[in-house]
């Protein structure tokens, strides 16, 4: 009888061992959303989603989501059931994607320069070009809401109706609180040797430097959940979707890498209205459209001390900060999101886009 | 079955019995963690590890770079600092024709409001397939349906003016 035990329970174990390693090594179908390629420049793409409601029945502000430049923005669009943008496609909402792509070493001298108001702005004019409407929305997440942040205190008059920004990463003055400013300080951190022999910051390296932040949570205890999980499809699903994504590096363009570390990691230039974006200041106060700051609570990669202080730097009359419990990632891909967060962003939005 | 539905286990972790020591020692192990990774020894030991691969690798990537380039050069092939500069001229190039874009969508508004341009549904297909042209160019001619049996069909046409 023992002896049938153990042999079922060998075989059990080569079986979860078996589907741990294939959903580990894997790639899930993400991004699936149907859209269209409208605009491209250099790397960057810009698509349009396919709109599921006749036109009567949509809103007329496009929305234009702006993810980082060291990630992909897949992560808007997870997958099928469970993406954000499938979610604002089905409520009527006019949705664009801006993808920054891989920056290759022809574009290690980029900088947030050049995306905030050369890329930004053009991919912006193709959006009004194909609505055929003059006004806008923005969502940036992470330094994506960085750059929309840029670009709407630098071009306040090109239609800009709402901006939302998702874990801003755009105050710094709190070093204490910022392990990532412990990290590049220049007394451990040599950026420009770094850049010397990378050119661009390499992905994975950027990737190390978010898992490290909670190593035992990233590195051992997401396989064990995937591992305590495996009899639960939906929860595998989720995983591998997610992992998927986390795994995709893309490297970070040097001269932006140069500029995020030495004048907002360690001078806090944009909050000090001290950043200089070809050969413009950068004026917080200049910020004029409606404005949606959504914090994540347990955020450990942009903590809410980073998003919370623009609220009082803006020049915004309709403005509103929106706490809710969850990480950096969570809250918009995480299992509560489609309940919490895309339903606010939905609604915050439903009464500023006819 | 589904690919989802093929990947679950669908048997008993035979480490069940063990999960709540795990997670305990796991907890406290990621606590401890947490605080060693915020130390500002942590940011030391790390900048001194990151300086000295740096500094141990930067004669052999010089080393590296020098004889590629002269290899490549003796193969009358470019370096990877010609192909980057080229591609960046290609950039310059791209900002040109969407500067050239932003005013043929100008012009094209004009003659809209005035009573004689195409409905903005044409202009719609016509922007997002101009998008989706250039794209397939930038992906080669292997990567685009077609492109063999056009290149099959030019053959045959050279064929014919010999």
């Amino acid at each position: 009888m023992d002896q049938v035990v153990a042999v079922d329970g060998v075989a059990g174990l080569a079986k979860r061992l078996q589907v741990f390693t294939r959903v580990v090594t894997t790639k899930a179908a993400i991004a699936q959303t149907p859209k269209q390629l409208v605009w491209a420049l250099n790397k960057a793409k810009l698509y349009r989603y396919t709109p599921v409601l006749p036109a009567e029945k949509r809103y007329r502000i496009p929305l234009l989501l702006i993810f980082a430049i060291m990630n992909r923005p897949s992560i808007l669009d997870l997958r099928p059931g469970h993406s954000f943008v499938e979610f604002m496609v089905s409520q009527g909402y006019d949705v664009y994607l801006l993808d920054w792509g891989v920056p290759g070493l022809e574009d290690k001298e980029m900088k947030l320069d050049d995306y905030a108001i050369e890329y930004l702005p053009r991919a912006i004019r193709k959006v009004k070009a194909m609505a055929g409407v003059e006004e806008f929305s923005l969502l940036g997440w992470c330094i994506g809401a960085l750059l929309t942040t840029i670009y709407a205190a630098l071009r306040s008059d090109e239609g800009l109706r709402n901006l939302l920004l998702l874990t801003a990463p755009l105050d710094f003055s709190n070093r204490e609180g910022l392990t990532f400013a412990r990290w590049t300080d220049e007394r451990y951190f040599d950026v420009e040797k770094v850049l010397a022999a990378f050119g661009n910051m390499p992905g994975e390296m950027i990737d190390y430097g978010a898992k490290a932040l909670k190593p035992v949570e990233n590195y051992i205890g997401n396989y064990c959940k995937l591992w305590d999980n495996l009899d639960d499809p939906r929860v595998v699903e989720s995983w591998q979707a997610m992992n998927t994504w986390v795994t995709d590096n893309v490297p970070l363009a040097g001269g932006a890498y140069r500029q995020l570390i030495v004048e907002l990691y360690r001078k806090n230039r944009l909050m000090k209205n001290e950043l200089m974006v070809r050969g413009e200041r950068v004026d917080l106060g200049k910020i004029r459209a409606n404005l949606l700051t959504v914090i994540a609570e347990a955020d450990h990669i942009t903590p809410p001390c980073q998003s919370e202080s623009i609220m009082a730097k803006v020049g915004s009359q309709d403005k509103e900060l929106y706490r809710i419990p969850g990480g950096h990632i969570g809250i918009m891909a995480g299992s509560a999101a489609p309940r919490t967060t895309w339903p606010h962003i939905e609604r915050w939005l439903s009464a500023r886009s006819r | 079955m589904s690919e989802s539905e093929n990947n679950h286990a669908g048997t008993s972790d035979p480490f069940e019995p063990l999960r709540a020591i795990r997670d305990k020692y796991l907890d406290a192990m990621a606590k401890s963690m947490v605080e060693t990774v915020n130390s500002e020894s942590y940011a030391q030991a790390t900048g001194a590890m990151l300086e000295g691969y740096l500094t141990s690798t930067a004669p052999l990537r010089e080393a590296m770079d020098k004889s590629m380039t002269q290899a490549l050069q003796q193969m009358s092939l470019p370096s990877r600092q010609e192909v980057a500069a080229l591609a960046e001229r290609f950039t310059h190039v791209e900002m040109r024709l969407d500067d050239m874009d932003a005013k043929l969508d100008r012009i094209v508004q004009a003659l809209r409001s005035e009573g004689h341009g195409a409905s903005p549904e044409a202009e719609q297909a016509a922007a997002g397939g101009a998008a989706a042209e250039q794209e397939k160019k930038r992906t080669g001619p292997a990567s685009r349906p077609g492109a063999r049996g056009r290149l099959v069909r030019n053959r045959g046409a050279a064929r014919k003016r010999s």
